[in-house]
């Protein structure tokens, strides 16, 4: 084998460009206000290969470069072509993949030398990496600045070339990355009788993250009689784990695995009230034991949460699943990567349900720090534009190539996301009620001796430790080992094979390979069988050396663990071979009671189902309520309303995400009816996403979401109401079918667990306590069943005084039926004559509104404290939600716009922005409020709709019994003009408008 | 009568080949989504088709160049049978990646006469904002184009979903001659300007690429073989059209009451195929 070096570079000349090259110099711009007069790219290509350079310079522009639009070279570099690069650049940067982490041009390129190539060597590979010049650096910034804009030094290498070496002709050379080899350890055994602080020492140490209590949990099993006979009967160690062994638990019993904090008995006290109560399992009071009452009353709810997504029923013949995760850690230390494998993994997620589920539309919510952040970021993270930049782009690529629109999300900044951002990845999934041979979809029929395979990707040293790291807070040490980049295709290939076997009734059962890896996709699907045994030995590794508990633990993505019956096999493997899939079976499932794993002949691991599954200690918590404690906000004596609408439109928290949003693909598949965006040109915002996903059939479906973390600082239970209201409201707003509707909890907390570290832990306890409450009282309201969820709960940066918590976080998802696109509204007002309604009412509700944030922070305000937003009467509000979401379906109202960040005052402009005219408005009688509360509270429960003169009576007297307030006219005019009575308020164009609420977050540099 | 078979193309990242099979089952057609292995091995034969669609998606992550890798996998081991398709007059389209892969492969523009000789002409490369993005353009139909499959079409809006869908083809002389056959079937316009000169790039968003001469799709010399960036299967109900939800989306004349303004141009290849079997 040999190297070869292939360069490519975009040609010049009239009507070409370097983009790629001019995309850095906007960006360098927009984030940093460096100015550059060019940056040129050059792509490079490292062949490790038996075929000789001569002929991989001959097919060069077959493969590599475009000769239309590009030059290649073979084994120089451009830098040196003074044809080509003319000019001398004032730095060099170039970066390449680090050894092992996964290079997916290098990979496509790789399968394309293989189509030109056929008698290429087996263990043919390809690394990419890319380079950059820069001219017009001024002296101020130095190259080295630039490149760490470039390159994430956790997987990626730059070398980089000053200005006085690109004088001396030294130019950066990325070399072709030679992985470290592996070094195969047979399973180490582990001695568990050693004192308490030893047995702590090794979780820590090893990163497993179980307390004591567990480990002593691990100690006890090995101490039993009967478990030492069975494993001196089976040939493995008797009287202590294997390493194995002890990984295979650690990841079972993560926090990531197994919520021990949603299922501990908590002690809480109020000492508001003097309440002292206990919680036994938050998550069986106050999540599961509401939907499976709901549960009794509907014929819908087909499967709630033990599989990877809640299932429900559309109609008699379609079924539709949806879950959300997050993957903040990882997105925290690489923030493409990190996100990447956050929207593929939940993609898979859907795959795995049932006997596997389309994915039919992605739904992405990110919370960040301030794009505009000035102020110190903590070791090793990055600045919030570059976090921002990061996994925007790795949710781009991950969703777009996989051909799932992105149909609904949100952005929400806050500096205390600067510890650790947050990354929901949502997917929705279609899957017919029954297959071809009769069996429901939803319900996976794996029996003993089915043969499990491994399906996708392979398995490699990437991933390991990814549910353990999470379930720990992040520090500067955190190992690179968790960060992955996701490889789309390689899935999206999987996806098409799998479904195909689907159909053919191959699959009986099917999980992903998520956290935990096989040791969880098999040990969870072998308590079905009761249990299973696999060789370790059979699976295909990335790289040879792996040592057993390794390959058992890796998350190496893109793999589906898939049971197949005996008899089909060859039929599942032809399909496979087809769709150039990788599927090798690991395993078979059995009916001993044993999670048996084998390294070949060799026993390696060997623990009973129940123990590995149900063994974990529950957890007991201490929580404590005191509410904390904050400066009223006052409204200031000196103010200008207009000044402060067009401040609160340019808020990142309000400002217009198109930029970003419109670079997801959101309406591949042909089905999505309402857009991210809507109006006369295309950029007002939608409440919520509607698709029609069998084609020909305007039967539809709603996505929407709702998150308010502003609103844990004066109380996490009021944030959970508002954001579970806000979901509905958005819903609502098109249209919705409020009695098919569900809910999907995300809950990303910071650590609650009182301890040295965390010494406000009861009060973080308690605020989930709080949250989870309102969570069951609004969703019984509001007939809300939640099918599935997850928790995310050490959303912590560094430890001490400089600690960095989250504000408790929950993300509300909602998925639920449309009765006919054909009728929904959005938010842009249409028609000048148009009525215009407040549904709902006001309240004195301005704690912890984004305007009070907005004033504290300039100092025109000094506390946020006050009243927040709360659900007094959700029954109530749901009545009004029914009638107006039927008013909706029988076309009365074709405008509807929820009130939420900025209140009302926000709501009209957008309606304005959206239909690009004016209106004309009185807040007169829309509640019993000061009027600052009326113009920007955010009071919860309320819409503004306009309905056309011919449709107001009808939609009067559908509405009957609900509070509906007259407000004004939409105009034809270009302004905005908002009163209170005689007391005018806001009088401004909507151009302005328009400017503000777009310019904050466009960030593109400049067009061209 | 004669129900002509589609042949829409997937696998390697291809992604609308559910949408693209269902819009030539609307307009009369049967379609079958193949896996492009199918093909190649033998399993499968275009001879049993008789019309080929080449979907869009991200065939290969669009790596080395969108459409490349599968434009290689083609031009390489599909030639005999492309070249067969082509001589038998039947007619061949590509939707973005799709169309990617035909200009790639060399089927677009071609060389002239129906036998391709796989030569790459011209290239779709990123779009001059550096952006993927996903909106919605208008485009204008050459009257004078023997494109079969954009016969009586005028303007319709369509989205775009694409990062690499600028068309450039630095040889201006080819693109004068490929301007004069009336090769450019589609370009992008401006909705509210009648006397544009169409050679002018229009600015941003309008043009949501810069390609040259505003170019939207090409088709071959004989009219069978058409490629475009937009979607026009993503448009085949009015629903889908932003403008739905404002009571503006365009009307179509069609029996299919809720028909979208893409629809034709399946319409058009089927009905081809039916009159001339």
């Amino acid at each position: 084998m040999q190297i070869t070096r292939v360069e490519t570079t975009p040609r010049s000349g009239d009507g070409l460009r370097d983009v790629r090259g001019d995309v850095v110099r906007r960006h360098l711009s927009a984030d940093y206000g460096i100015q550059l007069t060019a940056v040129r790219s050059i792509v490079g290509f490292l062949i490790s290969s038996d075929i000789a350079p001569e002929r991989i310079s001959q097919r060069a522009d077959d493969l590599f470069a475009d000769p239309i639009i590009e030059y290649s070279l073979t084994n120089q570099t451009f830098l040196q072509s003074k044809d080509i690069f003319t000019e001398l650049p004032d730095a060099v940067v170039s970066v390449g993949f680090k050894p092992g982490v996964t290079d997916n041009p290098g990979k496509a390129a790789l399968d394309g030398f293989r189509t030109i190539f056929p008698d290429a060597h087996q263990e043919s590979d390809i690394s990419t990496y890319i380079t950059y010049s820069f001219y017009g650096l001024d002296g101020q910034t130095t190259p080295e600045f630039i490149a760490a804009n470039l390159y994430n030094n956790l997987i990626e290498r730059a070398e980089i070339s000053t200005a006085e070496m690109c004088q001396n002709g030294e130019w950066p050379m990325i070399d072709y990355p030679i992985r470290p080899p592996q070094e195969f350890k047979q399973p180490a055994h582990i001695d568990l009788e050693i004192a308490d602080n030893e047995l702590i020492e090794i979780s820590e140490t090893g990163l497993l993250a179980l307390n004591l209590t567990e480990m002593q949990a691990i100690q006890t099993h090995y101490r039993n009689d009967s478990v030492r006979n069975a494993r001196r009967a089976i040939g493995i160690v008797e009287d202590r784990p294997t390493d194995v062994e002890l990984e295979c638990l650690a990841q079972t019993w993560s926090e990531h695995c197994k919520h021990k904090i949603f299922a501990s008995k908590i002690h809480h006290k109020d000492l508001e009230t003097g309440e002292e109560s206990t919680v036994d399992s938050i998550f069986k009071t106050h999540i599961m034991n509401p939907t499976h009452d709901m549960q009794k009353e509907v014929d819908w709810l087909l499967s709630v949460f033990h599989d990877n997504s809640g299932v429900i029923a559309w109609d008699d013949e379609w079924s539709v699943c949806m879950k959300a995760e997050t993957h903040n850690s990882p997105s925290a230390l690489d923030p493409y990567g990190g996100a990447m494998t956050g929207i593929v993994g939940v993609n898979r997620d859907i795959l795995g349900t049932g006997l596997g589920a389309r994915p039919i539309a992605n739904t992405d919510v990110f919370c960040f720090g301030p794009p505009d952040w000035q102020g110190d970021i903590p070791d090793n993270l990055f600045h919030p534009s570059r976090v921002l930049r990061g996994v925007h782009s790795g949710v781009r690529v991950g969703g777009n190539e996989s051909g799932i629109p992105t149909i609904n999300g949100a952005i929400v900044f806050d500096e205390r996301y600067l510890g650790k951002p947050l990354v929901y990845c949502g997917t929705v999934g279609l899957m017919p009620r029954k297959l071809p041979d009769g069996r429901e979809s939803h319900v996976k029929t794996p029996t003993a001796g089915d043969i499990v395979y491994m399906v996708g990707g392979r398995v490699g040293y990437d991933g390991i430790h990814g549910a353990t790291f999470s379930s720990l807070e992040l520090t500067e040490e955190s190992p690179s080992s968790a960060v992955q980049i996701g490889d789309p295709i390689t899935q999206k290939k999987m996806v098409d094979m799998l479904l195909e076997a689907r159909d053919a009734g191959l699959i009986t059962c099917i999980t992903d390979n998520g956290a935990g890896g096989l040791s969880s996709s098999i040990g969870e699907m072998a308590e079905y069988t009761n249990g299973c045994r696999i060789d370790l030995a059979k699976v295909p590794l990335k790289q040879p050396g792996l040592s057993p508990w390794e390959i058992l633990v890796s998350e190496s993505q893109e793999r589906m663990t898939v049971a197949i019956k005996s008899e089909d096999i060859a039929e599942f493997e032809h399909l496979a071979a087809l769709h150039e899939v990788e599927a090798t079976a690991v395993a078979e499932f059995t009916s001993t009671g044993m999670f048996h794993v084998q390294f070949n002949d060799a026993t390696v691991a060997y623990l009973p189902i129940e123990f590995l599954h149900d063994g974990v200690p529950q957890l007991e918590l201490e929580s404590e309520w005191s509410p904390p404690q904050h400066e009223p906000f006052i409204a200031p004596a000196e103010y200008d309303h207009n000044q402060i609408l067009l401040d609160l439109l340019a808020r990142p928290n309000i400002a217009s995400k198109e930029t970003w949003v419109r670079q997801y693909d959101h309406e591949v598949i042909a089905q999505t009816a309402v857009k991210p965006f809507v109006g006369v040109e295309r950029d007002g915002p939608a409440d919520a996403g509607v698709i029609a996903p069998i084609y020909g059939n305007p039967r539809g479906l709603v996505v929407s979401c709702g998150i308010a973390p502003r609103y844990s600082d004066i109380d996490a239970g009021a944030m959970a109401a508002a954001a579970i209201d806000e979901a509905v409201r958005n819903a609502v707003c098109v249209g919705v079918n409020v009695d098919k509707i569900a809910g999907l909890d995300n809950f990303c907390w910071p650590d609650p667990i009182q301890s040295e570290k965390t010494p406000d832990g009861k009060f973080k306890l308690a605020q989930l306590v709080r949250a989870n409450r309102e969570l069951e009282r609004v969703c019984r309201a509001y007939r809300l069943p939640c099918v599935s969820g997850k928790d995310s709960m050490k959303n912590d940066y560094g430890k001490g005084p400089n600690k960095i918590s989250i504000p408790p976080t929950l993300l509300f998802s909602l998925f639920g039926d449309h009765p006919d696109v054909r009728n929904t509204a959005t938010s842009d007002f249409k028609h000048s004559g148009d009525k215009v309604y407040l549904v709902g009412e006001s309240f004195d509700e301005l704690g912890a509104s984004e305007v009070s944030f907005m004033l504290r922070e300039s100092s025109k305000a000094r506390g946020i404290g006050g009243k927040v937003p709360s659900l007094s009467n959700p029954e109530k509000l749901f009545n009004s939600y029914r009638l107006l979401s039927s008013s909706i379906n029988s076309g009365l109202v074709k405008t509807a716009h929820d009130c939420s960040e900025g209140g009302i005052g926000i709501t009209l402009a957008e309606m304005c922005i959206g239909g690009r005219i004016g209106a004309t408005i009185d807040l007169d009688g829309t509640g019993d409020c000061p009027l600052w509360s009326k113009l920007w509270g955010e009071s919860l429960g309320r819409i503004v709709v306009a309905v056309s003169p011919q449709n107001e009576a009808a939609f009067l007297q559908s509405m009957s019994g609900c509070i509906t307030t007259y407000l004004g006219v939409v105009e034809d005019s270009d302004t905005l003009t908002i009163s209170d009575g005689f007391e005018p308020l806001v009088s401004i164009r909507i151009p302005e408008l328009v400017q503000s609420w777009q310019g904050t977050l466009d960030m593109n540099g400049g067009e061209l | 009568m004669y129900i002509p078979k589609v042949a829409v193309l997937f696998g390697f990242g291809i992604n609308c080949d559910h949408e693209t099979a269902a819009v030539f089952d609307m307009v009369g057609g049967n379609s079958t989504r193949v896996h492009l292995n199918s093909f190649i091995s033998g399993s499968d034969s275009l001879d049993n088709y008789d019309i080929l669609a080449v979907p869009g998606g991200f065939s290969f992550g669009d790596h080395l160049g969108s459409g490349r890798l599968m434009g290689n996998r083609m031009r390489f081991s599909l030639r005999d049978e492309l070249t067969k398709f082509i001589a038998a007059g039947k007619p061949i389209i590509g939707i973005c990646n799709g169309f990617q892969v035909l200009v790639k492969t060399g089927l677009l523009p071609g060389p002239g006469g129906n036998v391709p000789d796989f030569v790459q002409r011209a290239s779709l490369t990123l779009n001059d904002s550096g952006r993927y993005e996903d909106r919605w353009v208008s485009l204008e139909f050459n009257q004078y184009s023997n494109c079969i499959w954009t016969k009586g079409m005028s303007r319709i809006d369509c989205p775009v979903r694409h990062g690499e869908g600028k068309y450039v083809m630095p040889d201006r002389e080819n693109l004068t001659k490929l301007a004069a056959n009336n090769q450019i079937a589609v370009r992008y316009i401006d909705p509210d300007s009648t006397d544009a000169d169409p050679d002018v790039v229009l600015p941003f968003p309008k043009s949501p690429n810069g390609s040259m001469m505003n170019i939207a799709g090409i088709s071959d010399n004989t009219g069978l073989v058409f490629g475009l960036m937009p979607h026009p299967e993503a448009i085949y109900a009015q629903w889908l059209h932003p403008d739905y939800t404002r009571g503006t989306a365009p009307v179509t004349a069609s029996d299919i009451e809720w028909e979208g303004q893409g629809l034709q141009i399946f319409r058009n290849a089927v009905e081809y195929v039916i009159a001339n079997n």
